[in-house]
């Protein structure tokens, strides 16, 4: 039997679909992507692919399926969480998860942890324009979970849990550079300096070096600064 | 080398750790618990258990004939719905979690589903609130459930019913006692529509299905948790 396909649904100013989008990338994955445009939303998307009419989604299963019309039969997968578990089942020696049920458990931990933080912290301060301090708080807090000498999230391979959190740090570095963001006009480059120039953060600075070194992250982020101000629209159009 | 043991924190009536018992339960697992009364948790528990005070925690590959000192350097591991997975993950071939990673994310999107959809509408409606998005949301969860299998993704038990499991069954006894800080005789209502209308039927047939493994029934003690409940809810 042929491998199933994988069709990937993505946009890439979505942080949800990147997260995906570095775990295939890790995973060295074969995947058929097909770019959702969030402006001009085909209409055969929510009936064919996802009713709830977001990214990322993907569709998995008889090969040489038409991404814009797959087959029915074919499994419908959301949720960027869940879409990491499976591309780590998928690919159990890419080391996305690792093998030992303590690890794996210890990789969860961090995902719920963090997830739970930086959402709301980005909607907060990025899309609201609510307190820098509180912020900074937010991530003084997620620091302090990162291991203090290993090079990713929960050991020295890299695994879910940073493709889970990698894109957020990615999108506040470049955005607080830019100064994008509802804030104050301004307040970005001191938030950088704050985050990404000082030491109270040396940790957190070591982690973001070690995340964009490598060759998956370059390939699925773009830092383009056309990027950014497309990110930053997409995001508050999609409340993203 | 032998399995290294097992010590199960439990606290007495909680749904949290009712899912974690439920899914030992389903794996057989040979395991120590220790339960805990939250309204007298013991001091040391916050200092050698888990520094957070919250239950439930498994300590992994510390003596189990000595709950109250784990070993410092074993494993604890703490939130239920990442027990749910360890559990899953000790147990291969419990069939708590399928082996085909399409039908895992089938179980997963089936959990995160059911924590999205009911959390705030069910809070709030016990809170006092209407009833209407509870029974709404109760819906869209129907709407999940396959037409004909006994469980939330198929005919196998997994940890997608050993998650809702508890909550449904608190639900349940609430509605079925009138309990909750809504207009009295609410609850009756809302258990009519609930849990005997026929909109509810398949609802009705997956409660039923839960409700009688054994191993929910082992770890649900109604008496006590109603007695819980309508302290807290109840209309003084």
């Amino acid at each position: 039997m042929a491998t199933p396909d994988i069709i990937f649904y993505t946009n890439k100013a979505s942080i949800y679909a990147e997260r995906v989008e570095f775990a295939f990338q890790e995973a060295k994955a074969d995947v058929t992507r097909y770019s959702i445009d969030f402006a001009n939303k085909p209409e055969w998307y929510a009936p064919r692919v996802n009713p709830a009419s977001k990214v990322p989604a993907l569709v998995y299963g008889s090969p040489k399926s038409d991404p814009e019309n797959p087959s029915p039969e074919s499994a419908r997968i959301t949720e960027s969480l869940v879409l990491l578990e499976f591309v780590a089942d998928l690919y159990p020696d890419s080391g996305l998860l690792p093998k030992d049920p303590v690890e794996r458990a210890r990789v969860r931990f961090f995902i719920d942890a963090v997830s739970t933080k930086v959402s709301p912290a980005t909607a907060a301060f990025f899309f609201r324009g609510e307190s820098p301090d509180a912020f900074i708080a937010t991530v003084a807090e997620i620091q302090e979970l990162l291991p203090p000498t290993a090079q990713f999230a929960v050991g020295d391979h890299f695994t879910i849990a940073d493709a889970a959190i990698a894109p957020f740090l990615a999108r506040w570095e470049l955005q607080l550079r830019n100064d994008v963001g509802k804030f104050a006009e301004g307040t970005g480059p001191g938030v950088h300096k704050e985050l990404f120039q000082s030491e109270r953060f040396a940790r957190l600075q070591k982690y973001l070096a070690n995340i964009s070194s490598r060759e998956s992250f370059k390939s699925s982020f773009d830092p383009g600064v056309h990027m950014v101000t497309k990110m930053f629209e997409v995001g508050l159009r999609m409340l993203w | 080398m032998a399995t290294p043991d097992i010590i199960f924190y439990s606290a007495k009536g909680s749904p949290f750790s009712q899912r974690v018992e439920i899914a030992f339960q389903e794996a057989k697992a040979d395991i120590t618990k220790y339960s805990i009364d939250l309204r007298d948790k013991p001091e040391w528990y916050a200092s050698r258990v888990n520094s957070t005070g919250m239950l439930p925690v498994v300590v992994y590959g510390s003596p189990r004939s000595d709950p109250e000192h784990p070993s410092p350097e074993s494993a604890k591991i703490a939130e239920s719905h990442i027990l749910l997975e360890f559990i899953a993950d000790l147990y291969l071939d419990s069939g708590l979690l399928p082996k085909d990673p399409v039908e895992r994310a089938r179980v997963r999107l089936f959990i995160d589903a059911a924590v999205t959809k009911l959390t705030a509408p069910t809070s709030a409606f016990f809170h006092g609130g209407s009833p209407d998005g509870f029974i709404a949301a109760l819906m869209e969860i129907q709407e999940l459930l396959p037409p004909t299998a006994n469980f939330a993704v198929g005919d196998h038990f997994t940890i997608a019913d050993a998650a809702i499991a508890p909550f449904l069954a608190r639900w349940e006894l609430r509605l079925r006692n009138d309990v909750g800080k809504f207009e009295e005789g609410t609850g009756l209502r809302v258990y009519e529509e609930l849990f005997q209308s026929e909109r509810f039927a398949r609802l009705q047939k997956y409660y039923a299905s839960i409700s009688n493994r054994e191993s929910f029934k082992n770890s649900f003690d109604p008496e006590y948790i109603l007695a819980m409940d309508t302290g807290r809810l109840g209309r003084h």
